[in-house]
């Protein structure tokens, strides 16, 4: 009873917590004490980002390798915009800005890639 | 299952303090006495990360054997058939892999072994992230610097 009691009540304080990481990541300037948790949002935004231009490069359709290389150009344009003028965060503290702008790329380019030929064989391909 | 999660959290503690003491010292001059504390804490952490793998090691086998099963099943299922059509040419040692055992020279016909490449790569690593099996980033660190030099910390 007690164990049902104590994990429910940690599933409570994770939803919590997740709820006010959303929050910051959606607040200007916010403040950052534990680099994992900036460095999770900026991983999971990847994610989403690369979804949605695999999607929309799908239904374009944009071809070949200039959806690649526009995949990387706005990806990185939007991450760097997001945390140096949006959150405004000292890349210092962090290892430097390539270690940001490396967060979770390889796995968004996978996931821009996937979502790119299944939306494009789905609408394209004979 | 709690085994795995006390190592698990033991490895995460000790590369996240290692990695704080690298830094402080890292900008101080060497001493001989603080270098051997980080090698003790460096021991400490490798006999953990040790004994975190002999726990995984059982479930990799299992994963490993049905993903190898899973494979062989689809490629009978999806042999010689085009499951998409690329919006890209792929660069000739990929053409290898995403023009598998297709006919014809048209490139932009992609194999089952490619996406499933790519959906590995995407989809599996998310959703250890999501479910917390993916290991922490102090514990990549240090990982690595064990294969490595480690290059210096700090400006």
């Amino acid at each position: 009873m007690s164990n049902v009691k104590r994990k429910s009540g940690e599933k409570i304080s994770s939803d919590l917590s997740k709820m006010a990481t959303l929050a910051k990541a959606f607040t200007a300037a916010s403040d950052w004490p534990d680099k994992d948790e900036f460095l999770d949002v900026i991983y999971w935004f990847r994610q989403i980002i690369g979804l949605v231009i695999g999607i929309a490069w799908g239904i374009v359709p944009i071809k070949g390798l200039l959806g690649i290389v526009l995949f990387f150009a706005v990806n990185m344009a939007v991450i760097y915009v997001y945390f140096s003028i949006f959150q405004k965060v000292d890349e210092e503290d962090y290892g430097g800005i390539s270690e940001i702008l490396k967060e979770g790329l390889m796995t968004s380019f996978a996931t821009f890639l996937v979502a790119w030929i299944i939306v494009y064989s789905a609408l394209y391909a004979d | 299952m709690e085994k795995y999660k006390k190592l698990k959290s033991e490895v995460e503690k000790q590369s996240k303090k290692l990695e704080k003491q690298k830094e402080a010292i890292g900008t101080e001059a060497s001493e001989r006495s603080l270098k051997k504390k980080l090698e003790r804490q460096e021991e400490k952490l490798k006999t953990n990360n040790r004994d975190l793998s002999m726990v995984k090691m059982k479930s990799m086998f299992a994963i490993g054997f049905a993903f190898t099963a899973l494979l062989s099943m689809f490629n009978s299922i999806f042999d010689g058939r085009v499951v998409a059509r690329l919006p890209f040419v792929p660069i000739s040692w990929l053409q290898s892999i995403s023009h598998r055992n297709l006919l014809g020279e048209d490139y932009t016909d992609c194999s089952f072994i490619f996406l499933y490449i790519l959906c590995t790569m995407s989809i599996r690593q998310n959703i250890q992230k999501i479910l917390g099996f993916a290991p922490s980033r102090a514990a990549n660190k240090q990982g690595s610097g064990f294969f490595s030099t480690p290059t210096p910390v700090g400006k």
